[in-house]
């Protein structure tokens, strides 16, 4: 197995142009644990560690321009604030030494439908931007995953960044687990509102072949939601934004729970971050 | 000596703590070895079967690579007992997981790329690997681990029962449980031309000396064993064939050979915890006082050997009925072989029994604590014998107190503290406490310092640490003149760690060599060590042949508090709550160690592990610690253990009845029964999983 180590982003690029076949390798978590049980054996790593442009966070007009390589302990501490969401699902990844190695890059090279990043980017519109020598792209990210592990990102492209706005309302994220930390999601599940456009964004994770959103859902909230009062949430929308929810998810029964049980408990979290979202707004 | 403050009883940090946490501490795999080579097993890929040809051009083609070993040219063992040790011996394949070829290389890369290359194929048969209760192939073994009769029965259970005014009758499910101690199985061996070393991994030194002696054919003062320092064992560090597979590269290319097996091979090949299926049938009188009671318990075993674990022994010795039953059934089935983990037969047999306790105390609407007061026996219900001292009750009244379980509304699903509902739950607690034979020696220099040996093994429990204490003690002496070794076939022969039996058994040893020493430096040598030093070895055959009959147990109760999210049905554990009378407590920070251990590992089966077993292929369908889920520290909010001042006569020298296991014995019982307070749903079958405790919901 080859090891590539370049230590520019242009190098890095020209790199995956002249081997496509090269796996991209960052924290690690993910890519280290197939080469350890052999799930595959590239014929070369390309590791962009030291690759400094990677590691930067920015902004790029009215939205922050984060690159690959930042961790998910630097989301929590650097950007906690602007990015609420995202920070809450980072500190539900892994342990605090995983939680120094992986990258939200790593989490969208991955694709995984339990990827923990993945609900709260769907949900605040995030873009995510592919380079290679060709060229620079920004994908939406609903757009972004095509099936269990698979995404658009073509053979010779590597993720560079992901752009998405400072929150603009309140954003939540809950999962769904047989403990608090250190394992897979049975479902999880983001939300934020955008109260300036009355809008509302969705991510559902682990309940379907990719991550996705819950538009059908979205589109009730967005119209339901007393904008103007900010008035008591009806519980019966909560109830009805939560079956929608539900019934966007594409769910299997496996060993983490029962394809009813995924459906039953996401109901339970779009209803319960709604209430708190709602809170938040009208507090 | 007038003022000196005795050892045993303080809380004193392991000797081995500090060597450890820099790194120091040597493991098995760890030794410096000149021109070592590297083994790598390859295990079955089948589940039933022959292999009918072993193809290893590949692997032998593989640069660095020395050999690939199979049936085919292994080295020849002689059996010792164990079938799980006669590795690359035949052909047969018994179970998937088995280790049917092991590749040999100069580096640990080089060896798991050859072992990735051996080609084998295989005639293969229909397999059958899925325990049930009315499996065809259940039997009445001739007896359970590790030898006690298979079935009991006092009284007349079935006439008891009949007439029992209140009765309950439920069905529990325990599943496959992994040991996984945190170090692998791992083994360096030399062959010093007819001597075989070993640094090794493991409970027993002394076992694995034996064992290799008779699989290689030597005399066993040819075989040593040195286990220094191992990461924790929890049963399934008894002798392994990792040790055997490494002798027999080491032998066949005559070189050292390091061996550590795979977090996923030990999933195979090491031993678990049998999945049970336990009826349990209680008749009482309407104030809960027990008339009858049977325990049917129904596990597996592989076709390779026969493990029937104890399960329904833990209610023999524990609540009083005069008619009672349990038994035994084992089917044989394709599946890898179980062996002993933490509590084996207890710790199953505790859930079953402590939640159908439960259950009698609903339908009795009587006090969970006060139901189990109501049963104490006076003698050994079964055996008819006086306790050594039996104080279930002290620990129940002491824990319902210190939990503050008095004002307990016995109402299920009626605590609700925001989305969650709260409940509480306790259970009884049990295990023998037995002394087995070993021996020791001491060495006390003209210059005041003692050392003292036996070959003990601390596997991370603070075993260690416990015989310096109670050695120091007995000779009269602060701790820091005294040196004990441990973990050395070289030193005097000693039980194995297993069964609780270490501090019991090891502590006699050293007691007794330590008063032996005292006795020839005052009476023979006038009060003062002469220049040559004082040499002293004793054994305890003859101590322990004359024990007196008693029923000797450790006793104890678990008390937990749980929150359930009404929606989801996530399960928390707020607070755990232990008190143990396991006679005297040598070392207060290990011990708190090992019951904590043992509860939380008892939340772990309560909750999370599973082994998941795949019909189809015949394998675990989870077999790493990302998909086999063990608990953590950060699973629990609040966990206590205490134990009670116990000074039992009847023991031992030290006074101690054994704490590694009782931990984990009764806690599953206490987190699922306050699962029933707080909800209004029996779990009967572990682990509590979020969608079961939803019911029609989800």
């Amino acid at each position: 197995m080859e090891f590539l180590q370049p230590s520019t982003w242009d190098d890095a690029m020209a790199a995956k142009a002249a081997q496509p076949e090269a796996v991209p390798i960052a924290g690690g978590t993910d890519v280290m644990v197939e080469l350890n049980f052999d799930r595959r054996r590239p014929p070369a790593l390309l590791d962009l560690t030291r690759v400094a442009e990677l590691t930067q966070w920015g902004t790029d007009g009215p939205l922050l321009r984060v690159g690959a390589g930042v961790t998910s302990r630097r989301l929590i501490a650097e950007l906690g604030g602007r990015l609420p969401g995202l920070a809450m699902a980072s500190r539900t990844v892994g342990s605090p030494q995983i939680r120094n190695r992986g990258t939200v890059g790593g989490n969208l090279g991955s694709a995984s439908p339990a990827g923990d990043a993945h609900p709260p980017l769907l949900a605040s519109d995030a873009l995510v931007e592919l380079a290679s020598v060709r060229g620079v792209r920004r994908v939406p990210v609903a757009e972004f995953f095509t099936g269990p592990k698979r995404s658009v990102l073509a053979p010779d492209e590597l993720v560079a960044a992901f752009l998405v706005a400072p929150a603009g309302g309140p954003q939540q994220f809950a999962k769904v687990g047989t403990r608090n930390a250190m394992v897979i999601a049975v479902c999880s599940f983001a939300l934020a509102l955008h109260p300036a456009q009355r809008r509302v964004g969705t991510g559902i994770g682990s309940a379907a072949p990719t991550p996705r959103r819950a538009t059908a859902a979205e589109d009730f909230l967005a119209a339901a939601l007393p904008w103007d009062t900010r008035g008591r949430l009806p519980d019966s929308t909560a109830r009805e934004f939560g079956a929608l929810v539900a019934a966007a998810a594409a769910p299997i029964d496996d060993v983490r729970g029962t394809a009813a049980y995924r459906r039953h408990a996401l109901s339970v979290l779009a209803g319960r971050t709604l209430r708190w979202a709602w809170e938040a707004l009208c507090d | 000596m007038g003022t000196l403050t005795r050892a045993v009883g303080q809380a004193h940090a392991r000797l081995d703590g500090p060597d450890k946490v820099r790194g120091a501490a040597r493991y098995s795999v760890e030794y410096p070895v000149e021109n070592v080579a590297y083994a790598w097993p390859v295990p079955s890929t089948v589940v039933k079967g022959r292999i009918t040809r072993v193809d290893t051009r590949a692997a032998l083609a593989e640069p660095g690579v020395l050999a690939v070993l199979s049936y085919e040219n292994a080295p020849r063992l002689t059996p010792a007992g164990d079938p799980e040790l006669f590795v690359l011996q035949e052909p047969a394949v018994a179970y998937r997981g088995q280790i049917v070829a092991l590749a040999v290389a100069g580096s640990l890369e080089a060896a798991r790329e050859a072992a990735g290359l051996v080609r084998l194929e295989y005639d293969t048969w229909p397999h059958d690997t899925v325990l049930t209760e009315n499996h065809p192939g259940l039997y009445q073994p001739s007896h359970v681990n590790p030898s006690l009769p298979t079935d009991t029965e006092i009284g007349n259970f079935d006439a008891g029962y009949a007439a029992a005014p209140v009765r309950v009758d439920a069905t529990y499910r325990t599943p496959a449980e992994h040991n996984n101690p945190m170090e692998p199985h791992a083994s360096t061996v030399q062959w010093q031309g007819d001597r075989l070393v070993v640094h090794d991994a493991n409970q027993g030194p002394g076992q694995v000396q034996a064992g290799l002696a008779t699989l290689f054919g030597l005399p066993p003062e040819r075989v040593r064993v040195i286990t220094e320092h191992v990461g924790g064992g929890f049963g399934c560090k008894t002798m392994r064939c990792c040790v055997v597979l490494a002798a027999l590269a080491a032998r066949h290319v005559d070189r050292p050979v390091r061996l550590a097996l795979t977090r996923q091979q030990m999933f195979g090949v090491v031993g678990y915890r049998t999945p049970t299926i336990q009826r349990i049938r209680l008749g009482a009188d309407p104030t809960g006082r027990l008339t009858a009671s049977c325990h049917d318990a129904i596990s597996q075993s592989s076709m390779l050997k026969e493990f029937a674990e104890q399960t329904a022994v833990y209610g023999r010795p524990l609540y009083a009925a005069p008619h009672r039953r349990t038994t035994h059934r084992l089917a044989r089935l394709d599946v890898p072989s179980p062996a002993w983990m933490r509590a084996p037969g207890q710790c199953p047999g505790s859930f079953a029994v402590e939640s159908a306790m439960d259950e009698l105390a609903v339908t009795c609407g009587v006090d969970p604590v006060e139901l189990r007061i109501r049963n104490e026996p006076a003698t050994d219900p079964e055996e008819g014998t006086p306790y050594s001292s039996r104080n279930l009750v002290a620990c129940l009244r002491e824990g319902a107190h210190r939990f503050g379980w008095a004002d307990r509304d016995r109402t299920p699903a009626v605590r609700r503290a925001g989305r969650c509902l709260l409940g509480t739950g306790v259970a009884g607690s049990i295990y023998p406490a037995r002394s087995l034979v070993s021996s020791a020696s001491a060495y006390a220099g003209p210059d005041g310092a003692f050392l003292v040996q036996i070959n003990a093994v601390d596997i991370g429990t603070g075993a260690r640490t416990a015989l310096w204490q109670i050695a120091a003690d007995e000779l009269g002496v602060p701790p820091d003149r005294v040196m004990i070794r441990v973990g050395d076939t070289g030193l005097p022969e000693a039980s194995l760690a297993g069964g609780s039996t270490g501090t019991a058994s090891w502590g006699w040893a050293v007691a007794k060599v330590c008063r032996e020493i005292r006795v020839q430096i005052d009476d023979v040598h006038g009060g003062s060590v002469p220049a040559g030093g004082v040499h002293a070895q004793v054994d305890t055959t003859a101590d322990i042949q004359a024990q007196q009959t008693f029923s000797r147990y450790a006793f104890g109760a678990q008390f937990a508090e749980v929150r359930v999210d009404v929606d989801t049905g996530e399960v928390r554990v707020d607070r755990l709550l232990g008190v143990f009378a396991a006679g005297r407590i040598v070392n207060a920070l290990t011990a708190r160690s090992q019951l904590i251990g043992g509860m939380t590992m008892g939340m772990s089966m309560a909750l999370l592990e599973e082994g998941l077993w795949d019909p189809r292929s015949g394998d675990w369908a989870n077999h790493d610690l990302a998909t086999y889920h063990v608990a953590g520290c950060a699973d629990i909010e609040q966990i206590e253990a205490y134990w009670l001042d116990e000074d039992d006569p009847h023991l031992n020298p030290a006074g101690v009845k054994g704490i590694g296991e009782i931990g984990i014995v009764g806690t599953a019982a206490a987190i699922t029964n306050a699962v029933y307070h707080a909800t209004g749903v029996r779990v009967r079958d572990l682990p509590v999983r979020l969608d079961r405790l939803l019911g029609h919901r989800a």
